[in-house]
C-alpha cells in the first residue's frame, strides 16, 4: 500500500507535468486526488497501531534500499501532510485566477512536494530520509520562486535553498556518523548510542533539523519565503516541510535522546527560537510575516519538547504538532483570502473585516484562540500538556524548559491578540472583491478541526498516546485532559492568557517601527560571498584561450600517471612481434616529429592523418580489425572537421613566444612520459589470465555473435557502452551550447 | 581554400553517398559477427552527412533530436528487460528464416547498435552545426578573418 500510494503520487505528478498547459487550473483538482486517497488511508489506519513497512532494494551490494515504515506517529504525520495537502489543493483552485501564468506547473510542483514529504515522513532508512529531505528542499525552492521573474521571489528561493539544502548536507554527515555508531541504517532499529562519534553526529543531525525547521540562527529563510503564493506558505512553510526538522528530532529521539549534547543543542535552538520568533511576530506589520515568525516560535517549542524526551513532553509535542498544523494552516488560508480579496496584507490598511468577512473572522478567531491556548480548543490541551511536562522535570532543565514554555506562551498569546485585533478590529474600511467558496471552505474545515479535536479528545487520546509512547520509548502515556481541574497548571494557563492578552492589546498600537531584518543580513552576505567566490573561481579557471585549456588538461592528465611510477618495469618488453611493427613505429614517430615542425595548418593536418593511419595499420598487424576500422573512420571524420575549421583559421600557425613554447614542450614531453609509464605499469604483472576462453564461449552462447569485440561492447559490457554514448551525447549538447553561446553579443555572457 | 560548391566535388559527393550509405548499413548489420558495429556505422553515416553538408545538399539542424532519439533507444534496450523481470541489458536473441537470405539471427544487441549509431550521427551533426558548417557551405570564406590569439 505504501509503495502503491507513492507510485500513484508520482504517476499523477508526471501526468500533471505533461499536460500542465492543457489542464491549467483544473490541474489543481487532479492533483488533489492522491493526497485525498492517502489521507483516507491514513485515517483508516489511525485506530490500529500495527506498523507496516515496505522496501525496494536499490543497490543490494551496498545495503542501499528505499525503506519505508508507518507506525502510530507516522500515521498522524501522514494525515497532516495529505489531509492539509488536499485542502491546500482545493484552496489553491480558488486562490489563483483561471488565467494565472504557470498554474499547471504549480500544480505539478506542489504534488511533487507532497510526494517528497510523504517519502520523508515514511522513510525508515536514513538514506531514503536524506533523499526525500533534499527533494523537499528542491521543490520548496521551486515553489517559493513560483513567480520566477520576480526579483524578491528569486532571492528568497535562493536563500531558502542555500540554507535548507546546505543543512541537508550537514544532516547527511550527521547521519553517516550516527549510523556508524548505531550499526544500522534503519531508524526503527537503532538502539541508544553513545560515544564521541555519536555525539558529533547527533550535533550535526540537530543542526540539519534546525535549518529545515527555521530555528535561530538559521531562521531568516522562512520569513523571506513568504513571497510564495499563500497556498505554498500554508502547506510547506507552516504545516509540513518546516515540520521535517521536528519530525527528525522526534524519530531520532529514541536513539540519540540519551546524549546530553543532543538535548542541550535541542533546548538551545528551541528556546532561542521560541523567543526570537515571538518577538519577530510582535514587530512585523505584514499579516503573513506575523504568522511566519509565529511559526518559527512554535517550531522552537516543538523542538524543545521533543528534545526533552520524556513521555509527557512527547505527548505534549505530538498534540501541539497536530494543533499547530490545524490552526496555523487555517490562519494562513484566511490571510491568503484577505490578500486575494483586499489586495493587501498590511495590518495598518486592514479594518472592519469582522463585519465584511464574518466567516473568515470566525475561523481566524477559532484558530487564533487555539494558537493562544484558550479553551475549548485543541491548542489549550496542548499547552496544558506542555506546562505539565515542564513542571514534571527536575534540575536546571526544568527551569529552562519551564521558562521557555511559559514565557513563550505569554508572547504567543500576545502576538495572537495583536494579530486578531489589528487584522479584524477597527481600522479603515477595506474594499473587498467577491467571495470564492474554494477559498473559505478549507480554512473553515481546518479552523473547526481544533474545536472538534477538543470535543473528541477521548478517541484522540487513543491516537496521540501510542504515537507519543513510540517516540518516548515508553510503554504507555497518561491521557490528555479536557479540563485539568483546579491545579497549578490551570492557574499558570490563566495567568499566561491574561498577561499575554493585555501585552498584545497594548502592543498592537505601539510597535509602529518597521522592523529591521537582523538575521537576514548575514545570510544574505554569506550567500553573496558564495556567489562572488564562484564567479572569481570560474573567471580564473575559464581563461578563454584554447591553448591554455589544452595545456592545463594535458598537464593534469599527465599527473595521473604519478601513482603508477612505482610499478614501472620494462622486463617483459620485446622489441617487436614482427618487423612490420618497427616500420610502422618509424612512420608514426616521423609523422609526429614532422607535425611539430611544420608551419602551416594544412601540413600539420596531413601529418596528423599520417600518424593516425599508421596507428590503424598497427592495429591491423595485431589482428584488431574492429579497432583499425574505427580508427580509419575517425581519421576520415577528422578530415571533414579540418576542412570546416580551416575556413575559420589562418593558413599558418601564429608565432609563439619562447617561454610559452617551453611550457608547451614540457607538457607534451610529460604527456608522452605519462603514457609510457601507464602502459609499462599496466602490462607489467597481469593479476589473472585474461578470461579469453570464457568470453569467447559466452559471446557465442549468450551474446549470439561471433565478433567478440562487438559482443563485449553491446552485451557483456553494455553498461560501459551506455555510459560512453551518453558522454558522446553530452559532448554534442556541449558543442551546440558553446556555439550558441559564442553567437551571443559581447557582454550578455557572464 | 576549399570550395564545397565546385562541381566536381558536388558530383563526387553525390556519387559516393549511396555507396557509403550501403557500406554503413553493412557495418551496422555485420557488426555482430564481423568487423563493424554501431559506432563504425555511425561514423560512416556521419561522414556522408558531413560531406553532403559541405556540398550544400543539407543543413545539419536536427543533431540534438537524433542524439535524444539514440539515447532513448539505448536506454530502452537497457531498461526494458527489467519490465519482464530479466536483468539490465539482458540479450534477446531472435532467429528466423527469411526468403533469399536463409537463416537470420539477430537480437536486441542490434537495436543497441542502432541506438549507438544514431547517437554518433547526431553528435557529428551537432558538431557540424556548432562549427557553422551550413554557413561555410553556403558562403566559403575567401580569406581567414581573424588571427588566432594566444
Amino acid at each position: 500500500m505504501i509503495l502503491g500510494l507513492l507510485v500513484l503520487h508520482v504517476a499523477v505528478c508526471v501526468l500533471l507535468a505533461a499536460t500542465s498547459r492543457r489542464l491549467g487550473r483544473n490541474g489543481l483538482l487532479v492533483g488533489a486526488v492522491p493526497p485525498a486517497v492517502t489521507a483516507v488511508w491514513a485515517a483508516t489506519r489511525l485506530g490500529d497501531h500495527q506498523p507496516e513497512s515496505a522496501d525496494v532494494a536499490w543497490v543490494p551490494g551496498l545495503d542501499l534500499a528505499m525503506t519505508f515504515r508507518v507506525d502510530a506517529f507516522v500515521d498522524i504525520m501522514t494525515l497532516i501532510v495529505s489531509g492539509i495537502g488536499f485542502g491546500v489543493f482545493v484552496y489553491a483552485y480558488g486562490y489563483f485566477a483561471p488565467s494565472a501564468a504557470g498554474i499547471g506547473r504549480f500544480a505539478a510542483t506542489l504534488l511533487a512536494f507532497s510526494t517528497a514529504m510523504l517519502g520523508l515522513v515514511w522513510a525508515d532508512s536514513v538514506w531514503s530520509l536524506f533523499v526525500f529531505w533534499e527533494l523537499t528542499s528542491v521543490t520548496s525552492f521551486l515553489l517559493i520562486g513560483h513567480k520566477n521573474t520576480d526579483k524578491p521571489a528569486q532571492v528568497a528561493a535562493r536563500q531558502a535553498l542555500m540554507i535548507t539544502a546546505g543543512g541537508g548536507l550537514v544532516l547527511l554527515a550527521g547521519l553517516l556518523l550516527v549510523t556508524r555508531s548505531a550499526g544500522t541504517t534503519l531508524i526503527s532499529e537503532m538502539m541508544p548510542v553513545d560515544g564521541a562519534t555519536a555525539t558529533f553526529g547527533a550535533v550535526l543531525v540537530m543542526v540539519g533539523a534546525a535549518t529545515k525547521s527555521a530555528q535561530v540562527p538559521f531562521h531568516p529563510w522562512l520569513p523571506s519565503a513568504m513571497v510564495a503564493p499563500t497556498p505554498v506558505s500554508a502547506y510547506l512553510h507552516s504545516a509540513t516541510m518546516v515540520k521535517a526538522g521536528v519530525v527528525l528530532v522526534a524519530v531520532m529521539g529514541p536513539a540519540l535522546g540519551g546524549l546530553p549534547t543532543w538535548k542541550a543543542c535541542g533546548l538551545a535552538f528551541g528556546v532561542a527560537s521560541v523567543f526570537w520568533g515571538a518577538i519577530g511576530a510582535l514587530r512585523h506589520r505584514d499579516a503573513k510575516l506575523v504568522l511566519a515568525w509565529g511559526t518559527v516560535s512554535q517550531l522552537g517549542m516543538l523542538i524543545t519538547l521533543f528534545s526533552v524526551g520524556t513521555a509527557k513532553a512527547a505527548l505534549a509535542a505530538v498534540t501541539l504538532l497536530v494543533a499547530h498544523a490545524l490552526f496555523k494552516g487555517a490562519l494562513f488560508l484566511v490571510v491568503g483570502e484577505i490578500d486575494v480579496r483586499a489586495r493587501t496584507r498590511n495590518i495598518d490598511e486592514l479594518g472592519g473585516l469582522a463585519r465584511s468577512m464574518p466567516i473568515a473572522c470566525t475561523v481566524a478567531v477559532l484558530a487564533g484562540l487555539s494558537m493562544a491556548g484558550a479553551p475549548p480548543l485543541l491548542g489549550f490541551v496542548a499547552k496544558e500538556a506542555a506546562i505539565k511536562a515542564a513542571l514534571a522535570l527536575e534540575g536546571p532543565e526544568a527551569w529552562i524548559v519551564g521558562f521557555g514554555v511559559i514565557a513563550g506562551s505569554v508572547l504567543t498569546v500576545a502576538y495572537t491578540a495583536r494579530f486578531l485585533v489589528t487584522v479584524f478590529g477597527p481600522g479603515p474600511e477595506t474594499a473587498l472583491a467577491a467571495r470564492r467558496h474554494a477559498l473559505s471552505l478549507p480554512a473553515a474545515v481546518l479552523g473547526l478541526a481544533g474545536l472538534v479535536g477538543y470535543a473528541a479528545l477521548g478517541p484522540l487520546n487513543g491516537v496521540l498516546g501510542p504515537a507519543a509512547a513510540r517516540l518516548a520509548g515508553a510503554a504507555e502515556v497518561s491521557d490528555l485532559h479536557r479540563w485539568p481541574g483546579l491545579t497549578l497548571d490551570l492557574g499558570i494557563s490563566a495567568i499566561v492568557l491574561a498577561l499575554g492578552a493585555s501585552l498584545g492589546l497594548v502592543l498592537s498600537r505601539r510597535l509602529g517601527r518597521v522592523p529591521v531584518e537582523y538575521g537576514a543580513r548575514w545570510t544574505d552576505a554569506s550567500i553573496e560571498a558564495t556567489m562572488t567566490f564562484g564567479r572569481a573561481t570560474s573567471a580564473r579557471l575559464q581563461h578563454g584561450s584554447l591553448p591554455v585549456y589544452l595545456v592545463t588538461m594535458a598537464g593534469t592528465a599527465a599527473l595521473a600517471a604519478l601513482p603508477f611510477l612505482g610499478y614501472v618495469s620494462f622486463d617483459h618488453v620485446v622489441a617487436w612481434d614482427t618487423p612490420l611493427q618497427a616500420v610502422l613505429a618509424v612512420a608514426i614517430i616521423g609523422a609526429a616529429v614532422a607535425l611539430s615542425f611544420v608551419g602551416t595548418r594544412l601540413a600539420a593536418g596531413l601529418a596528423l592523418g599520417a600518424a593516425g593511419i599508421a596507428v590503424a595499420a598497427v592495429f591491423v598487424v595485431h589482428g584488431a580489425a574492429d579497432l583499425a576500422l574505427t580508427q580509419l573512420l575517425v581519421e576520415a571524420a577528422i578530415v571533414v572537421g579540418f576542412v570546416l575549421a580551416f575556413g575559420h583559421l589562418s593558413r599558418s600557425f601564429p608565432r609563439v613566444g619562447l617561454r610559452w613554447r617551453a611550457v608547451r614542450m614540457t607538457v607534451a614531453g610529460l604527456g608522452g612520459a605519462a603514457v609510457v609509464v601507464g602502459l609499462a605499469a599496466a602490462s607489467r604483472s597481469p593479476v589473472a589470465a585474461p578470461p579469453l576462453t570464457e568470453m569467447a564461449t559466452a559471446s557465442v552462447d549468450e551474446g549470439g555473435g561471433s565478433n567478440i569485440v562487438n559482443v563485449i561492447l553491446t552485451d557483456i559490457r553494455a553498461l560501459d557502452t551506455l555510459g560512453e554514448v551518453l558522454v558522446l551525447a553530452t559532448v554534442a549538447l556541449g558543442v551546440l551550447a558553446l556555439a550558441r553561446a559564442s553567437d551571443r553579443p559581447e557582454g550578455s555572457a557572464s | 581554400m576549399i570550395n564545397g560548391h565546385a562541381p566536381i566535388i558536388r558530383l563526387g559527393i553525390r556519387a559516393a553517398s549511396p555507396f557509403a550509405t550501403v557500406l554503413g548499413c553493412y557495418l551496422l548489420f555485420a557488426g555482430h559477427n564481423n568487423p563493424g558495429g554501431g559506432f563504425a556505422a555511425g561514423l560512416v553515416f556521419g561522414a556522408v552527412l558531413a560531406l553532403r553538408t559541405i556540398a550544400g545538399f543539407l543543413r545539419p539542424t536536427y543533431g540534438i533530436t537524433l542524439v535524444a532519439a539514440g539515447v532513448f533507444i539505448v536506454a530502452g534496450v537497457a531498461l526494458l528487460p527489467l519490465l519482464w523481470g530479466d536483468l539490465l541489458f539482458d540479450q534477446q536473441v531472435l532467429s528466423f528464416e527469411l526468403p533469399l537470405l536463409g537463416k537470420v539471427k539477430t537480437g536486441s544487441a542490434l537495436l543497441f547498435d542502432v541506438g549507438v549509431a544514431v547517437i554518433v550521427v547526431g553528435t557529428v551533426m551537432a558538431v557540424l552545426d556548432g562549427l557553422g558548417a551550413a554557413e561555410f557551405a553556403a558562403d566559403p570564406p575567401a580569406e581567414p578573418d581573424h588571427q588566432e590569439q594566444e
